[in-house]
């Protein structure tokens, strides 16, 4: 009965002091003069996944440029959803490192899982989930990624680190709405550590 | 020979198998599977690859179970801990200097070395050599072969089956051990048969497809069993596509008689089936002379009026030999209840006297008569044909059989084939004189042993040594052979076209055939076709005098000869060739264009322009083998089914359908069906059919008589006058009917028209391989390069009837047995 009483008191006593909302207050408060964990994307910044990452396809060439696909079609083999198609042809003009080159090697990433056990079973590291993951688009056939396309050297190199903020540029092109970083302009290099 | 039963031991399982089984065999019989490389089925054992080797109880040392012969009593391991360890030892052996280019090799997802070291291979290398490379690049070696020696596991395989199985031997082993390498000579390109049998029997991807390479992985391809159209071998073989391109056609060794064995037309012929050069609509003849393409209801109208404006007795229909048995069955059945007319052929090249008398002597409208039985008898007899040309796979039988068991082959032929090495006698008739030469053997037969039978007193009269003159045989080698018969146990007999081209020899045949049932008994005699379904042809009732099981007709109609004849008198309102090039086959070229010219209404139905479909009024597209199902009887009498391996495209469409919905819109109760209702109805009509059962099985035999064989024993050489060339035809080893000439694979290997001659007259005409020389007959030239076959005499020339635009029947006069052409060197001016 006694202890009753004294909590009653008790919590007046909060109420008329506003101890609850102080508190909540300054949460607010202490954010608004530490800095700040909010990425501007997609107008200054981008978030640069790790390594680890599984974003869009690559395909790789060697040092002296060739290509490394040798178009055995153990990608094709491996993807459990059957996006992937390569057709070899026989060119040994140098154009890759045996004389066994893909004619047509497309991704539709939209049957995609991104679960990257076509990079697993490439004998020669030609594919690689890269770290594009602006794959938002207007038509279906374009999420249909062709070799051209994926011979193109993707934004952040396989060898960057990532795993951090760097400034970029917000771009329309023919393509579409794209995001360029620059990864040589690093933002914030420990976002995780601030939230 | 006595062939006893051995009870042995496997993995403690008792089996019992026949004497001389290798233990290899016996293992599998008792369900154990032994890796091997160098071991293959109908080739010579040689045991130098060490995958095989098993624990023999009471022997220190493994044994390898591809040669070693089962013993009573063994006692054989073949998964112990030594074994296993041996097998993966040997595979990392071979891996030690294996190129380990899977990624690349074609023969990646189907190799026997990636399959093995899967199974039973070490999970890593100890070799840290450099491997031997033979050479940096893959070099093609033939226009179908591309060869990587560096992945070879030296199973020579390659080397004995070109040898033991193709007869050609072009390859060889050069040198030893790591730097062994099986090739060609100096690693020159081939010049040989290009069946691809290295290629199939290699284990990895050391010689590979030229036309397959980097098309696709074995498991992109969807397959379909198939047979092949190219001859009356009638090959199994499993046609892949890729999408919708056929990528190949390979023979899968469980499946079908002719298990690995094809020829390069049933290996690279499928490509005719890709090809760009297809007809692929209705097509119509406007006034100018133009085609106009029209939907298929169209063409059937057309189709349809034409019928009926010409009525029963000028209508008619040549359907071609390498149909199905529906298509055969239906198009027969069309003719005799929807039009009308018993005018139907199923060739353009004989009449329906000699194929008559041929079914009867060769046994046609009886029930099967496998090849391997017939290879296996004591003597072998082929007469009458060019067999290693004409039917390849059959050669490649009777090679390795008597290869292996050395029993007697005997060859009388016009012209000298690839087989003549491995016969013990070979002869050169003259052509057309197959008949004076069993007429001498019957006689040589009854001079060493008095046989009394009916039919053989008009022989008594007749001495081997005039008839010897007649068909150009010495009278001593017919009398060995004679000899030969007579002290067989079993006697196999192979006749060959010539006998239906030229009425000759057929009722001699079924004489000698009985004659030696009274002596040796076990007599078989197996008729060697040129076309894929010309039994399932004449079985299903496509002639003029014989409806379906061979009953007789009850009104005959005309054979492709009276057929001509009736167009040229311009009796006839509507021809119906379906799959048939007359104007490309029949034996007079001249006067089938003017007959063709006089038919009021030519309906041609092909996959291809042929010669005659330029002259038609209308042009069906055709669907072609790999896009239908159906079945086929080869010369075996061997009813195999095959599947469609994609659809026709576009409007292409099947002779089945054409022929129902044309049949259904004359007459209302004549169905459009499926190829099932007409196997099912074949089943029902046809004697021999009803007990067919699955994918393969031989027919049975009809009853009915279809001739009386009646020799008449009066013989003369046919005409040539000096320095003439009797012209022969037929099948080019490249070239099987005229399909093939749209393959651009097997055109690449050909080149193009040859005429063929001995070496004796080419040294008389002063040429050499290749040269140019021009034939020159009934006012027609033709310039062609000359290709020069050992073995065939002066005065016999060859061209092959596949050629448009090169074609042998212009040289022909139909009045005469044997047409005959004049040869000459051809000069270019001023040389
Ligand atoms: S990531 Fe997975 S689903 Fe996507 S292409 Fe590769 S294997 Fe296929
Ligand atoms: S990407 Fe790699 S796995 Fe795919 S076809 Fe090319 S080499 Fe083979
Ligand atoms: S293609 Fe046939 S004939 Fe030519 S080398 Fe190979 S096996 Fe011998
Ligand atoms: S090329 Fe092939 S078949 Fe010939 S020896 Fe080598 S592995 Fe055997
Ligand atoms: S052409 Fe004749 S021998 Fe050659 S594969 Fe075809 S059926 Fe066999
Ligand atoms: S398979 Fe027996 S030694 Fe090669």
């Amino acid at each position: 009965m006694k202890e009753k009483k004294r909590e009653g008191v008790l919590d007046i006593l909060k109420k008329v002091l506003f101890v609850d909302i102080l508190k909540g207050l300054s949460v607010t408060l202490k954010y608004n003069v530490s800095r700040s964990v909010t990425v501007r994307y997609p107008d200054e910044e981008k978030w640069i996944p790790y390594q680890r990452f599984r974003g869009a396809h690559t395909l790789n060439r060697d040092e002296e440029g060739r290509e490394l696909c040798v178009a055995c079609e153990l990608c094709v083999k491996a993807c459990p959803t059957g996006c992937i198609t390569v057709v070899p042809q026989e060119d040994d003009t140098g154009r890759g490192i045996a004389d066994r080159v893909p004619k047509i090697w497309k991704v539709d990433l939209v049957r995609c899982l991104f679960c990257g056990y076509c990079e697993d079973a490439c004998p020669t590291t030609a594919v690689r989930l890269g770290r594009d993951y602006e794959l938002a688009c207007f038509n279906r056939t374009d999420a249909v990624r062709d070799r051209e396309r994926l011979l193109r050297p993707q934004e952040v190199p396989e060898g960057f680190e990532g795993g951090m903020v760097v400034s970029a540029r917000f771009e329309r092109t023919k393509e579409g709405i794209r995001v360029k970083p620059d990864i040589w302009k690093p933002r914030d290099k420990d976002w995780w550590k601030k939230v | 020979m006595t062939t006893g039963l051995v009870t042995l031991k496997i993995n403690g399982r008792e089996v019992t198998v026949r004497e001389g089984t290798l233990i290899l065999d016996a293992a599998k019989e008792a369900g154990f599977d032994i890796p091997t490389f160098c071991y293959q089925a109908n080739l010579s054992g040689l045991g130098s690859c060490r995958m095989c080797l098993v624990e023999i109880e009471g022997q220190r040392k493994l044994q390898p179970s591809c040669i070693t012969p089962v013993m009573p009593d063994m006692n054989v391991f073949t998964e112990t801990d030594t074994v296993k360890m041996t097998r993966s030892a040997m595979l990392e052996f071979l891996l030690s200097n294996h190129p380990l280019d899977c990624p690349v090799c074609d023969k990646g997802g189907e190799c026997e070395l990636q399959d093995l070291v899967y199974k039973h291979g070490p999970r890593k290398g100890r070799f840290a050599e450099d491997k031997v490379r033979h050479h940096d690049k893959d070099y093609i070696l033939s226009p179908v072969i591309v060869k990587n020696a560096n992945r070879c596991v030296q199973c020579m395989r390659c080397v004995r089956v070109c040898k033991e199985v193709v007869g050609r031997g072009v390859l060889g082993a050069v040198g030893r051990g790591v730097h062994q390498e099986e090739t060609s000579f100096l690693r020159t390109r081939l010049d040989c048969d290009h069946c691809g049998m290295c290629i199939e029997v290699c284990p990895v991807g050391s010689f590979m497809r030229l036309p397959y390479r980097y098309r696709a992985r074995p498991w992109d391809l969807v397959s379909a069993r198939s047979v092949c159209g190219y001859c009356a071998t009638g090959c199994r073989l499993t046609l892949e596509r890729r999408g919708d391109t056929v990528v190949r056609a390979i023979a899968n060794p469980e499946d079908g008689f002719n298990r690995k064995l094809l020829c390069a037309r049933g290996r690279f012929g499928y490509d005719v089936m890709n090809s760009e050069e297809r007809i692929k609509t209705p097509l119509v003849k406007e006034r100018d002379g133009s085609f106009r393409p029209v939907s298929w209801d169209r063409a059937l109208e057309l189709m349809k009026e034409a019928i009926l404006r010409a009525g029963p007795e000028r209508a008619a229909g040549v359907a071609s030999a390498t149909l199905t048995n529906e298509e055969l069955y239906l198009f027969q059945k069309f003719m005799r209840k929807v039009v009308g007319t018993a005018n139907m052929d199923s060739t353009s090249r004989w009449s329906a006297e000699s194929s008559l008398k041929f079914m009867e002597a060769a046994g046609i409208r009886g029930g099967g008569t496998s090849v391997y039985q017939c290879a296996e008898s004591d003597v072998v007899v082929v007469l009458g044909g060019q067999l290693s040309e004409e039917n390849p796979v059959t050669d490649y039988i009777l090679r390795y059989i008597n290869g292996a068991r050395r029993n007697t082959l005997v060859i009388a032929s016009p012209r000298g084939m690839k087989l003549d090495s491995s016969a013990q006698l070979s002869v050169r008739t003259v052509p057309a004189t197959t008949g004076a030469f069993i007429a001498a053997l019957l006689k040589a037969l009854v001079e060493k042993k008095e046989v009394s039978m009916e039919g053989m007193e008009a022989v008594k009269g007749l001495t081997v040594e005039e008839l010897s003159g007649v068909c150009g045989v010495n009278a001593d080698d017919i009398r060995w052979i004679a000899a030969r018969l007579l002290t067989a146990g079993s006697v196999g007999v192979l006749a060959g076209t010539d006998m239906l081209r030229y009425d000759d020899g057929a009722e001699e045949l079924a004489l000698l055939v009985r004659l030696l049932e009274n002596t040796v008994r076990d007599v078989r005699v197996l008729p060697l076709l040129d076309r894929a379904n010309q039994r399932g042809a004449w079985d299903m009732g496509v002639h003029p005098y014989l409806e379906p099981g061979y009953r007789p007709a009850q009104r005959r109609g005309h054979d492709v000869h009276g057929i001509v004849e009736l167009a040229d008198s311009g009796g006839l309102g509507f021809l119906y060739l379906l799959g048939e090039d007359v104007l490309g086959l029949y034996p007079d070229r001249a006067g089938v264009e003017r007959a063709l010219s006089r038919v009021g209404f030519l309906v041609v139905q092909d996959s291809f322009m042929t010669g005659s479909a330029p002259m038609a009024n209308l042009v069906l597209p055709m669907a072609m083998y790999g896009e239908k199902h159906g079945t086929m009887t080869n010369q075996e009498g061997r009813v195999q089914r095959m599947e469609a391996v994609r659809r026709p495209e576009g409007e292409v469409r099947t002779p089945l359908e054409t022929i129902g919905r044309a049949g259904n819109l004359i007459e209302k109760d004549f169905p459009v069906v499926r190829p099932g209702d007409v196997w099912k109805e074949i089943q029902k009509q046809v004697p021999g059919y009803g007990e067919v059962r699955g994918m393969e099985a031989f027919k049975g035999a009809s009853a009915d008589q279809v001739a009386e064989l009646k020799p008449s024993f009066s013989y003369a050489v046919p005409e040539r006058a000096e320095g003439e060339f009797w012209l022969l035809t037929g099948n080019h080893l490249f070239h099987g009917a005229r399909l093939s000439q749209h393959s651009g694979i097997l055109r690449e290997l050909l080149g193009g028209c040859v005429v063929e001659i001995g070496s004796t007259a080419a040294q008389r005409l002063g040429v050499g391989e290749g040269d140019m020389v021009e034939v020159e007959a009934r006012g027609y030239r033709e310039r062609l390069p000359v290709r020069i076959r050992e073995g065939t005499p002066d005065g016999v020339a060859f061209m092959p009837e596949n050629f448009d635009g090169k074609d042998a029947n212009r040289f022909f006069d139909k009045d005469r047995v044997v047409s005959t052409v004049r040869i000459r060197p051809y000069k270019k001016q001023g040389e």
